[in-house]
């Protein structure tokens, strides 16, 4: 809600007024008095409430350093202990404004990934930035230099702005360490582990975290002789970069799942558990555990790439796309499966391809969502 | 739809919006009192107080379609913890590991689950749009998707109930965000602004006109296109410099104030000079690239001095040791102003960080935040008031400012000790607002 205007302060902007007037402001305040004995309708000055006069006070007291930001410092609201920080609502001690990155340490990212064809993994690691957040960082600054080229406008005003007020990740001048942008090994909380499960286990036998994902999950106990072979939780993780698809499941039909593996494996870089480990069993030798790290990582981008190329190719495969020439569809073709599973027990089934008598076509139903649900890129 | 979400002072309701008065409700607001009052009525209140700010747009019913119970969370982890354990000590003797008394080792935070209640109206395309600062209030925001304002992956989407996916990009266009985020104009820009369309709409009707108009818009709003004399670019420089100073005088903070009037005597220095001297042959483009060029090789240049340099500086806001600054600044500047634009190398030794700030800023703005009437902002650009308050960009988002684009990292995740929606209420609210939503109430 905008703040009430007096009815004086509107007649001045009345366009039979401000037209006669060639754009000169002097003549404003003699228009003022003469449009004042018009006023016909009300005859005292328009009420303010105590509500608004206290706001009004307010802003013009405790709250006037908040109008403008001072460059560089974040301006949130003060807490009931009179002190100021990253937290902007004074009610909510979990919410805290994190930095964002500065342009530099952006341009720095683009720089590494693209032009140094640095691995996202490993840029990630570099300068404590999340592999996702790597990848959208590539794509904006992509976006913003094509733009650029283009000649489109840009809000570099309103960035510089934003980048004043908003706490921020200054990029490490060279030579020093990056601090880290956030935490990068985040295990996200499986919700088969909100159970509480009550597990005998021999006071004698080392209950590990891969046991425990296997009690979470339900999974019968390893074997002796094969968990003999596990002598920490992270050995998995080299099999499992390189194999995926050999992750146990357990359960039939529609209660299959595959079984809860330890959080070395989990963790989007399991590499850097390996590397602390080499570390820690081997002080002296640097050079060894560097290379072989860096061996292990190579590893794992390839297989990475190899898995990727190979799921590309198999859709390639599976769907074959037609487009008639003048045409803006293109049809995708699959084989047709009739079987229980696809078309149904009498092959009336919604979910059957092709059109059925009395059924409405999905964009005609009610209580379906019309709007889309995702846009391909 | 009907726009019911008012910030009316005397229901005091919190809105996703940077109105002053939602500052001001916000300030003020404390949590109900849950004395005397049943288990059911301390619900009721903190399910309407919380939907009032959380997707006040979205109808109850579709919210209640939305609403999960299972809520995201994350726990970081320490890799040389990992490496250091298998697990086993936690669970060794009867269960719970052999630790002694005495040590606890690290104290655990509680990861706060109820303040994500809210967690799916975030995928929401135009609370996502509010929420990367693109717009003033979750309603103009979606105004702006309504009005085709905005792109998802590239493609224009009309629907502000559409679910970001983990990945999308979302932009908008910038002029709509400079409107959105943008101080207001005064009735006096209003004026030139009308009177500016009025001129070009008569330009285009008599084509004589149009000749002599055009070529002056032209040179204000890209001056690189075309080579200029000196004394032009300087009077320019110094014309906008005087009308941001006469006009938003009593609305400029302090500081930008002191650095505009110290910028408006070093061109006054100059002009008076190069009237014998050598003319300006560069064009600003050209001008600009050097400075910021030379202004970096400055900074690698002497690092350590700069940091005890600018503290004094920012302490001294005292009227008498800033004039005595500036007096000796501008002189500096000025010939460093002179011989940048000449072309010439710049002796960065005789200028201190602050004067060459201040020169960086003032071509900057010359540049890139000129005054133009005809846009619906206030031109130069400056943030509305109290944006700053509201300023955040919760960590799910990754925003590219300049575009005004922004990606959908992934969906908003509650960790230990912080939650990443981002909710003005306390868990004395949000604990019960999650009750009520649960299938099986409590």
């Amino acid at each position: 809600m905008a703040p009430r205007i007096q009815s004086r302060s509107v007649s001045t902007l009345l366009p039979y007024l401000t037209s006669s007037s060639t754009s000169k402001s002097s003549s404003i305040p003699s228009l003022c008095s003469s449009s004042q004995s018009s006023r016909q309708f009300s005859v005292s000055a328009a009420q303010q409430t105590k509500l608004r006069r206290q706001m009004f006070e307010w802003l013009a007291t405790q709250g006037s350093g908040l109008k403008h930001h001072v460059p560089g410092e974040t301006n949130y609201l003060k807490w009931a202990d009179g002190t100021q920080n990253n937290r902007p609502f004074p009610n909510n001690p979990n919410f805290v404004s994190e930095s964002i990155l500065s342009e530099e340490l952006r341009n720095e990212v683009y720089v590494r990934v693209i032009e140094k064809k640095k691995s996202p993994r490993a840029v990630s690691v570099e300068l404590g930035i999340d592999m996702n957040r790597i990848a959208a960082v590539v794509r904006l600054v992509e976006l913003e230099r094509r733009q650029r080229e283009k000649g489109k406008s840009l809000a570099l005003p309103y960035a510089r702005a934003v980048h004043e007020m908003v706490p921020t990740t200054p990029l490490a001048p060279a030579g020093e360490r990056q601090t880290y942008h956030e935490p990068i090994n985040d295990l996200p909380v499986h919700p088969a582990t909100g159970a509480q499960i009550f597990y005998p286990v021999p006071e004698s036998r080392s209950f590990t975290r891969v046991d425990a994902g296997r009690v979470f999950s339900g999974a019968p106990a390893l074997e002796k002789d094969v968990s003999d072979k596990i002598t920490h939780p992270s050995d998995l993780a080299e099999n499992l970069i390189q194999r995926p698809g050999a992750i146990e499941w357990v359960g039939k039909g529609d209660n299959a799942r595959q079984v809860l593996q330890p959080a070395d494996v989990r963790i989007p870089h399991p590499q850097l558990v390996q590397l602390a480990r080499d570390r820690a069993a081997h002080p002296e030798e640097r050079r060894t555990v560097a290379y072989r790290h860096a061996e292990r990582l190579e590893r794992q981008e390839k297989a990475e790439k190899q898995r990727l190329q190979r799921s590309q190719q198999r859709r390639a495969m599976n769907e074959e796309t037609v487009k008639p020439q003048g045409s803006r569809f293109s049809f995708r073709i699959k084989d047709a499966v009739v079987t229980k599973e696809s078309v149904g027990k009498d092959g009336r089934a919604p979910w059957a391809p092709g059109r059925r008598y009395g059924v409405p076509t999905n964009d005609r139903k009610r209580g379906t969502v019309k709007i889309p649900t995702r846009v391909e890129i | 739809m009907r726009n019911r979400a008012s910030n009316s002072l005397s229901k005091g309701k919190i809105r996703q919006s940077w109105s002053k008065y939602n500052l001001y409700n916000l300030q003020r607001f404390r949590s109900p009192a849950t004395a005397n009052r049943t288990f059911f009525q301390q619900k009721w209140t903190a399910k309407a107080l919380s939907r009032a700010y959380h997707g006040e747009q979205v109808r109850e019913g579709q919210w209640k379609r939305m609403f999960s119970k299972r809520i995201r969370s994350v726990v970081p982890m320490d890799t040389t913890d990992l490496a250091a354990d298998d697990g086993s000590q936690v669970s060794a003797g009867r269960g719970s590991g052999l630790q002694k008394q005495g040590d606890k080792g690290r104290p655990s935070r509680i990861i706060p689950y109820t303040q994500m209640a809210f967690a799916p109206l975030e995928r929401r395309l135009d609370v996502a749009i509010f929420r990367a600062l693109f717009a003033s209030s979750t309603r103009q925001a979606r105004q702006f998707v309504i009005h085709g304002a905005v792109t998802v992956n590239g493609q224009k989407m009309r629907h502000p109930s559409y679910l970001l996916n983990p990945g999308d990009l979302f932009q908008v266009d910038p002029d709509r965000v400079m409107f959105a985020t943008g101080a207001p104009k005064t009735k006096f820009e209003r004026r030139e602004g009308r009177q500016l369309k009025q001129k070009d709409g008569e330009s285009e009707e008599a084509e004589g006109e149009a000749a002599e108009a055009k070529p002056k818009e032209d040179t204000e709003k890209k001056p690189e296109a075309e080579k200029e004399d000196s004394r032009d670019t300087l009077k320019a420089l110094m014309a906008q410099a005087k009308t941001i100073m006469s006009t938003d005088k009593d609305v400029l903070p302090a500081k930008r104030k002191q650095e505009l009037r110290g910028f408006q005597k070093a061109v006054r220095r100059v002009l008076s000079r190069s009237e014998t001297s050598t003319v300006l042959t560069d064009n600003l483009e050209s001008q600009f690239s050097e400075l910021t060029l030379l202004l970096n090789a400055k900074r690698a240049e002497k690092k350590p001095q700069k940091q005890t340099k600018e503290k004094p500086g920012k302490e001294k806001s005292e009227t008498a040791a800033v004039a005595e600054e500036t007096e000796a600044a501008s002189d500096k500047l000025s010939e460093a102003f002179q011989a940048a634009a000449e072309g010439e190398e710049v002796d960065a030794s005789e200028l201190t960080d602050e004067e060459f700030e201040v020169l960086k800023r003032a071509l900057t703005q010359m540049r890139d935040n000129p005054i133009d009437h005809s846009k619906p902002y206030a031109t130069p650009w400056r943030p509305r008031d109290y944006m700053s308050a509201f300023a955040f960009i919760p960590r799910y988002l990754e925003v590219n400012q300049n575009i005004c684009a922004a990606v959908y990292l992934r969906h908003p995740v509650a960790r230990p000790g912080s939650a990443e929606v981002p909710t003005p209420f306390g868990e004395s609210i949000s604990t019960p607002a999650y009750g009520w939503y649960l299938k099986r109430r409590w």
